[in-house]
Order: C-alpha cells, then structure tokens, then sequence
C-alpha cells in the first residue's frame, strides 16, 4: 500500500526563545520538537499521538513551514524544503496542505465558502483558470460531502462537521501529495467524527493523498494510520505500524497510554489493567535528563536501580530478541502483555 | 476525615425516607430568543440515589448541560426559563424553593464541577482563596480556619505542596490541577450530590484517567450521588452504574451499564456506539457513521428528533407525537427506551449485532 518515500525528516528541531525582563533577554528554551526523523511514504497515513504539549502540532507546523526550524531538514520529492525560497517554495506549498483542529476559528467568518475554498487557486492561478473556479469550487464541495449550492454561504450557517468539510476541501483544492491533518476531528461529536473519518478515507483512496494525522485520540489513529509515531516531550518515542504499536508497544509511555484509554466496553472494567502515570507532562522548558520521560516512568518506578535512564538519552532503534522490529527509544524495551482491551 | 465518616452515617439515616436522592420529574426549559423558542429540555425524568454514579451521555446540543444547570439553578435567565417539572432533592421540590434557600443547598447539598476549570476559577484570586470561600460563606469560618481547611482539601485532592501552592493563581497551574482545585472546591462542603459537567474533556488521556480515578476515590469516601455529564463512550463504560442518553433534549434510553453496552435497545444508542472507533478496530474499516445532523431546536422535526436519522424509521416515527419513555418488557430491569419500534426484531437484532462489535 506504501509506495515511495515522498517526504523525509531528519532530526527537525524547533526552539522557541524564553525572553524575560525589560530587554527581553534569551532565558532559555522551549524544545518544542527536539530532533524529530521519519518518512513518510506516497499514499499512507502517518498518524501522530501524544499528549498536549508534546510537540505534535508543532510538528505539523513544521512541515508545512509555518514555522522555520532550528535545525534539521525536511526533503520533500527530492527537494530540500527549507532552502527553498519565492516561486520555487510556492510550488512545494501546492502539495502540502493542512486541515487544521478547530473549525470554528480556521474559517474566515467574512467569507464565503466559495471564497474560503477557492482561495487556494487565487494564489495558485495556474492551477485553475479564472472561469472555471467556479465549478470547480463546487466539484470540491461535492467531493467532500456538501451540497454544491451553498457556495454562497457563510461558515456559521454550517455545523461543525461540515465546516470541517469545508476545511478539508479547501487542504485538497490544489490537489496535494501530502494534506497534514491537526486533529482534524477532535472538536467533532462521536456521530459527526466517523462521518469526517470516513470522509478523509474516501479521499485517501480517491486521490490517493498521503496523510499526517496529528491526534491524541488514539482510537482514531487507529482507524486511519497505517503507520504510527508516538510523541513525547518533542521527540518520538516509539515508531513503527498501526499493529505493532497497538498490539505490541515496547515503550513504557505508550503501554501507559494505551492503558489509560477507556475502553467503551463496562465488562471489561476490571480486568484491564491500567498504568496510571503520576503527575503531569513536564514543561518543555525544562525537560528532564536523559530519557525524558523517566519522571513519570511506571517501569523506573518499580526498579529503581534503573540508573541509565536519568542519564542516558535513548535513541530510536529496533530492539530485536522477539522485542519487536518497529523502533522504540527506551533502554529497557519489553513487550508488556495485555496492554490492549481487545487482547 | 472524622468529621466526614460521621456526616456519611447520618446520609445513610436520612435517604431511607425518600424514594430517591434526586428525582428529577418531566422537566422543561426552553431558551427564548430573538429567533424564537428552542426547547431545549422536554420533559425529561430521571432519578438518582446515593452512592450511584448516573451518566448523561449526549453529543453537543443534546441538552445534557442545561439539565445539569437546572438542576444547580445556574441557568442564564434569560434567555433560559425552566417551564415545567419538578426536581425533588429528598422529597423537596428545588424549582419551588425562594432563591436564597435554594442559594444556601448550592454547596452543602448539591455541586458541581465544569469542564473548563480555567474560565471557571477567579483568575485574580489565589486559587486557596477561592476555595476557602466555600467554609468563609456557607460555614461562616474565619481566614485562618478556612485556610487550613482549603490546604486540607488541597491535599485531598493529591495536589502536592499544598501549603506552598495555596497563594498560587490558577494560570500557574496545569489543566489537570486546575481540574482537582475545582473538584476541591465542590466537595468542600461534603455534598450529596455532585454533578461534573464534561469533568475531562479538555485533559489528555493519563491526566483524564487520573481524574476519574480521584472522582471514584472521593465518591467511595463521601458518600456523594454522582451526575456525570459526558459525551464520551469509553469514560463512561468505566465509571457509571446507570446511564441516561439525550438527544435534542429528551431521554433516548435510560439502563445500567452493563446491560445497555451488552444490547442496545433505541436506535440512536446503537448508532452512537457504532460510530465510536475502538482500538482494536482494523485499518480500513469504513465507521459506520450516523448520516445527517442533530436537529436545529428551533425547527424540530415532526415525531420522533431522531427519526430523519435513523434507518429504521416508520411513518409512525415521522408524525404525531414523539414516542415517550417507556419501561421496557420481559423483565429488564431498570431498562427504559423512547422509541416505537424498540420491540421489533430488526432493531433488538441490530443492537446485538452494535455490541458485538466491541466483544472480539
């Protein structure tokens, strides 16, 4: 299902300065994402979990050079993003594009949704010419599941489902390679999110898009992603296909948070054992030493002696010795059984 | 915790006299607006006794948190007005009760905490300050008392450094702090009932399920009735003894738990657990999603809200009046359903089928 590798990252850094004081001095930093690496292949879903404050809608940003990194490098079709510049960073703009979270806010009241999604061809001229916007406005609209004759509506005459329609038709007027989705359907009811989920799989088949599902639902990353990353404190943790990071995590942090999941199921209440972590994320500002995550680790908790992971920061790779093939960043990788409800 | 082991023996002694803690009967609230009149709240009827935990499962526009606020008598008047009903807290009427009297139960009797603790809280006063004001108001305690009082229930709540953080504002807190600082606030005055109001809904999942964990602990300790207003499938399988699912403002099903997740009976429930993705669902799936939109209030479709979605609607779901909620048949007890059809073999069988999808 996975063709090509169309877009590559390699240890993407974001930075956001701390200034304090009257003359603003540099006090510090907030590693918002601090050495991020994937591919992503032609036509798949990359899903990205975390909690709030991990970096995953930075992330995104990135990607879509809303932000500039610190370091790094995103080679996109063969093409280094970053050093791009005018016209030439504009064509790399025509296949990536973002759906963002919250559609309320990522829609311009004053406009029309005609205007909203025909935006896009109004910066991209060649893409449509100026006659035919028009209907191909209205193609969109249909493709997407609204009705091609309210062109001329405003966005607070829609519900929120359909304005996250509305959003989406608008990330694939220019018909892009990659549409990077920021919780695309976390603001959404439960009836009105499977519409939307739906919705962007149709499209994915449609035009065979890559995604970047960015989310901390991860029952729907499951349902979407073909591969998954795991996200914390601005690094990935443990990377590898929707199977092995839902059936087989290797990392503390995801079997906690997989456990953590309410499982919609009340037989189960009981017999599913949940890691409860302590605490709350650390600030980014601050991040602890080594593993980032050892603070709240159930695993150092229970062994104490675990010394290394105050110490060591761990890298991605694969563990081996039945552990899993995918990649996981902890120095003690284990399987852990029964972590998923279903098991 | 001696003052509270004995408060919880004299719960026990008073419940016996009524029937339920908390009976909520046919209540009406309607929002009158330039537009016209949204009924938001139509004859809704529940009840809740002590020690249970009922969940109001609803998607936005459901009307789940009108309710909660008609009940705490905190509806925004106007453009909100209760027209009707009854809401009995041991037996009293609360909606027939002067406004101070009813000001005076909002604390000792009955509370609540909301989902956005950042808009709730005070942000110009230490967050200690705000909830030594429940023992400086309704206790009539001096600053010193309140304030150990405060640190006491901050440590309660597992907020460490209690002492240190009492003159802390809530911006200087993290989300699921803010959140135990209100559940603080709420069970200060040792409540019976507590209703939480989409208590984790802005929280990440550890977080979430740390608070739900405290909620049970405290719910154990005091002895409280617990409402718990959620949108959410999979929180409330854990939690919940009963639930309660509204739709555009009336009582679709009502059941405990177990048996309402095992088989669904009304057509809506089946749909909303349907659409919910699991995760051990399979790539590729398609969701089955429920086609169309929750009904506009001001313009509610004739019979049944639910019937231009639902698959299996009669012409006798599309006019007249809408069904009511009944008691279901053949000896399921406690199990309540508003739907006409909820009898015929093509829904029971679609609700086992809904379930199924969960039990791999």
């Amino acid at each position: 299902m996975s063709g090509e590798v169309i877009l590559q990252a390699r240890d993407l850094v974001k930075h956001y300065p701390i200034r304090t004081g009257v003359i603003q001095r540099v006090t510090g930093h907030v590693r918002a994402v601090d050495g991020v690496s994937f591919d992503l292949h032609a036509g798949e879903t990359l899903g990205v979990v975390g909690e709030s404050g991990c970096g995953k809608s930075t992330l995104g940003r990135l990607l879509m050079r809303l932000e500039e990194p610190t370091s790094g490098s995103v080679v996109f079709d063969g093409v280094e993003m970053y050093r791009q510049r005018g016209a030439a960073m504009r064509r790399l703009r025509r296949d990536i594009q973002i759906v963002f979270q919250d559609p309320y806010t990522s829609l311009n009241p004053r406009k029309t949704v005609g205007d909203i999604v025909g935006e896009p061809f109004e910066i991209h001229r060649d893409a449509a010419p100026k006659g035919s916007r028009r209907q191909k406005v209205q193609e969109l609209l249909d493709l997407v599941g609204l009705n091609p004759e309210h062109i001329n509506r405003y966005p607070h005459q829609f519900s929120g489902g359909q304005r996250q329609r509305i959003g989406v038709a608008r990330g694939i007027a220019l018909n892009p390679k990659v549409l990077i989705c920021d919780e695309p359907v976390s603001a959404l009811d439960v009836s009105v999110q499977a519409q939307v989920v739906n919705l962007l799989e149709k499209l994915q088949n449609e035009l065979g898009l890559a995604y970047i599902f960015i989310a901390h639902d991860l029952a729907v990353v499951r349902h979407i992603s073909d591969r998954v990353a795991v996200m914390y404190l601005g690094r990935i943790v443990e990377m590898g296909d929707e199977e092995e990071i839902y059936d087989r995590p290797t990392h503390p942090y995801t079997q906690a948070l997989l456990s953590a999941v309410p499982v919609p199921d009340p037989t189960l209440k009981g017999t599913r054992e949940q890691i409860v972590l302590t605490g709350d994320v650390p600030s980014p500002a601050n991040p602890p030493s080594g593993c980032h995550f050892h603070t709240r680790c159930w695993r150092v908790r229970d062994e104490p002696d675990q010394q290394v992971c105050a110490e060591k920061v761990p890298t991605l790779e694969e563990h081996g010795d039945g552990v899993g093939t995918h990649v996981c960043a902890c120095h003690f990788a284990q399987l852990r059984p029964q972590v998923v409800a279903s098991a | 915790m001696t003052t509270h082991s004995v408060t919880l023996t004299a719960k026990d002694r008073k419940t016996a006299e009524f029937e339920h803690l908390l009976d909520v009967r046919d209540l009406q609230v309607e929002f009158r607006m330039r537009s016209g009149v949204a009924k938001a709240i139509n004859g809704v009827s529940f009840h809740l006794d002590d020690r249970e935990t009922l969940a109001i499962l609803g998607e936005s526009g459901s009307g789940k948190s009108v309710t909660a606020q008609a009940i705490m008598g905190i509806l925004d008047t106007p453009p909100g007005y209760v027209t009707g009903g009854q809401v009995l807290f041991q037996g009293a009427d609360m909606l027939a009760m002067p406004t101070k009297q009813r000001a005076r139960m909002r604390g000792p009797k009955i509370s609540m905490i909301f989902q956005d603790a950042l808009s709730a809280l005070n942000p110009v006063f230490p967050v200690g300050w705000q909830i030594a004001e429940m023992f400086r108001i309704h206790r009539k305690m001096n600053k010193s008392d309140s304030m150990q009082q405060a640190i006491r229930l901050m440590e309660r709540v597992h907020i460490p450094g209690a002492k240190e953080r009492y003159k802390a504002y809530p911006h200087q807190f993290s989300g699921g702090m803010r959140q135990r600082i209100m559940i603080a606030m709420a069970i200060a005055l040792d409540p019976w009932i507590l209703i939480a109001d989409e208590p984790t809904t802005a929280l990440d999942v550890t977080v979430q399920a740390q608070i739900m964990d405290l909620l049970k602990e405290l719910q154990d300790e005091f002895g409280m009735g617990l409402i718990l207003i959620t949108h959410d499938l999979g929180v409330v399988a854990n939690v919940a003894d009963r639930i309660a699912v509204m739709y555009a403002g009336r009582l679709m099903e009502v059941a405990p738990v177990e048996p309402l997740y095992a088989q669904p009976r009304h057509p809506y429930t089946i749909g909303l657990l349907e659409s919910v993705p699991r995760l051990d669902s399979k790539l590729g799936e398609t969701l089955p999603a429920i086609g169309g939109l929750p009904p506009n209030l001001l313009a509610m479709p004739d019979g049944c809200p639910f019937n231009p979605r639902c698959r299996f609607a009669t012409d006798q779901c599309r006019h007249g009046a809408p069904p009511t909620l009944v008691d279901l048949a053949n000896n399921e007890i406690g199990r309540q359903a508003a739907c006409w059809r909820v009898d015929d073999a093509d829904v029971t069988t679609e609700g086992r089928l809904a379930a199924g999808g969960g039990q791999e």
